[in-house]
């Protein structure tokens, strides 16, 4: 379990923070809707209630994130969203095309929706038309994923975000300077087994202690990409929710963990890897949690 | 006297990578392939009818291309030493192996090698704070690799632009661990200005010596005043200028070359690796110095 040296910064975003030492902050979960594609919206109404009625419960932040893959889904999914979430909430938005994100960014403005939206993802594929769009329809947060297809290491990693690799004009750091976005999340970009997977793990103490950014990831990508599991039905869904462990023992804020039916799994057992990781934080290196946290709401 | 020079290039080409293509196959968890940019880069060279042609370096900066694969450097911001420069395998040779299925027949390849002098002086050193004890590194480790590329390629030029900034006292010996034995012919590469350097330079162990004379023309001068024996490549177009020179222009560049130094151009080139060109002019620039070449040869 870690402190770091480097000052952590602490982003809040309708009420949800992320970052700050090791034990301080609850893990943020990012639970993934329509991934699929063709949205059901009352199946995810369910899901959604299922989430923030455990978040109550346990203390660990839940944040909704939106997968939009067609430009026909992005007026029903923002709709969704506004009726839906409640209206204090963060929500992210998850795409991967530039004119879907563009036409969405546009739609979020309108709907004056983009001071409660973490926009999921900047990264070395961003085009000039959605800088341009991120320029004049800012959201709060944003997730940058660092992504290096030259360099899969920990220092892979800090090179896109310093220099891009080369592969782009600038770092995405100073690219998200440059659109004018203070708050940040790095994902640590995880990759298949056989690509240096657990360098998305490594990088993250490596990362806050570099900079000092919340980092997360979507470690259960991996497992899902483990396709030796798939002989192993019954273990392979334990695996998948028990991965997410891994980023708050290594140091990290967030966890993207896939889709939003693992939800009732995965809080409970963050929760419990939080106490674990507060209690030392705190015993050791003197680290209190905040009010809310897991610890403070559970242990009585 | 006829002539029987070569036209060739010196390193890199300037390929466009499909940063949104690389990200959108690591959403969907596919690995990125680069061989559709070495294809594109050897595609232009060989179209444009050079003879002598690289894998374009598309993968990479010419210094971190070395560097990300040799143990005890790290690459962030910028290359870092933080262990013994050890040789671990295979740099550019899986790149130079596939670049080599895509050439004509008669068309040869060059395995291009950043100079050890060069990568020392590109880097910022944690572990050694001995400059030579880190080039002599590389140039071990640079050696490896030019063993393993002498199955695939046709010469073995070395890039050291950093000669012309300051030549340090050890360079034959350095240089010479890299060329020495090997059964290609071997080139050495100084862009910038070499002319305080030219005695030294005509000394080194390689077959031909690659410098920008079209940039820095007044070097035909000063190399008249030595007496040079090497072989050469002349670079008759420039890499640091978006105006296309044009067939003429190359040839009377070439010509006065040829009064200087004889049968002894056997290449000609771009002054540089064309990374920082637009495509189109790099490839127009390439087109007009075959012609040349053609004229040259002809005549």
């Amino acid at each position: 379990m870690f402190s770091f040296t480097k000052e952590q910064k602490v982003f809040d975003i309708s009420g949800i923070s992320v970052g700050g030492q090791p034990g301080m902050y609850p893990t943020v979960l990012f639970g993934g809707l329509f991934f699929k594609g063709e949205p059901d919206f009352d199946d995810a109404k369910r899901h959604l209630q299922t989430m923030y009625d455990l978040s109550k419960q346990t203390g660990t932040p839940v944040i909704p994130d939106f997968f939009i893959r067609k430009v026909e889904y992005i007026q029903p999914i923002i709709a969704f969203i506004e009726k839906v979430i409640p209206t204090k909430h963060p929500f992210s938005i998850d795409v991967i095309e530039p004119s879907i994100k563009i036409e969405t960014l546009g739609l979020l403005a309108e709907r004056k929706l983009l001071s409660r939206t973490i926009y999921n993802s900047i990264h070395i594929g961003i085009t000039k038309e959605e800088t341009e769009a991120l320029q004049k329809y800012t959201p709060e947060m944003v997730i940058v994923v660092a992504f290096n297809p030259k360099d899969k290491s920990p220092d892979g990693k800090i090179e896109v975000l310093e220099n891009g690799a080369h592969l782009i004009e600038c770092g995405l750091l100073e690219l998200v300077r440059k659109i004018g976005i203070q708050k940040l999340l790095v994902d640590t970009a995880a990759l298949a087994p056989g690509e240096n997977s657990g360098a998305a793990i490594a990088a993250l103490p490596v990362i806050k202690e570099e900079y000092g950014f919340p980092a997360g990831c979507a470690i259960h990508n991996v497992v899902e990409k483990s396709r030796w599991l798939n002989d192993f039905p019954f273990a392979k869904k334990t695996v998948d929710v028990a991965s997410n462990n891994t980023i708050p023992l290594f140091g990290g804020d967030f966890a993207i963990f896939g889709p939003i039916e693992n939800v009732a799994l995965v809080v409970p057992l963050i929760a419990w890897q939080d106490i674990l990781v507060s209690e030392y934080t705190e015993n050791y290196f003197g680290v209190s949690p905040i009010a809310s946290h897991p610890r403070r709401k559970l242990l009585k | 006297m006829k002539q029987k020079l070569k036209t060739s290039v010196i390193g890199s080409y300037p390929i466009y990578i499909d940063t949104l293509d690389v990200i959108k196959d690591y959403f969907s968890e596919q690995q990125t392939s680069w061989t559709k940019y070495i294809e594109q880069a050897v595609h232009d060279m060989t179209s444009a009818g050079i003879n002598l042609v690289s894998d374009g370096q598309t993968r990479d900066p010419f210094i971190q291309l070395f560097t990300r694969n040799l143990r005890g450097c790290r690459v962030r911001a910028r290359t870092e030493i933080l262990g013994p420069v050890q040789y671990t395998g295979p740099i550019t040779e899986p790149d130079q192996r596939y670049a080599k299925r895509l050439l004509p027949r008669n068309t040869k390849l060059i395995g291009v090698l950043t100079g050890p002098y060069t990568l020392m002086k590109s880097s910022v050193d944690f572990f050694y704070y001995d400059e030579k004890q880190l080039a002599f590194d590389f140039a071990v480790a640079l050696r490896n690799e030019a063993e393993l590329l002498l199955k695939h390629v046709d010469l073995i030029s070395v890039d050291e632009p950093f000669f012309s900034n300051e030549f340090p006292d050890y360079a034959k010996e350095m240089i010479g661990t890299i060329t020495k034995g090997l059964s290609r012919p071997t080139r050495l590469h100084v862009c910038g200005d070499v002319s305080r350097i030219i005695p030294q330079l005509v000394d080194m162990p390689v077959d031909i010596l690659s410098h920008e004379f079209k940039a820095s023309p007044y070097l035909f001068d000063v190399f008249r005043e030595y007496s040079c024996v090497k072989k050469m490549c002349i670079g008759a177009v420039r890499s640091d200028d978006v105006i296309v020179e044009t067939v003429e222009e190359i040839v009377t560049h070439v010509k006065k070359a040829i009064t200087i130094f004889g049968k002894n151009v056997v290449q000609i080139a771009p002054d540089c690796g064309q990374r920082m060109l637009p495509r189109d002019i790099a490839f127009r620039k390439l087109q007009n110095l075959v012609k040349a070449g053609e004229i040259i040869n002809g005549g």
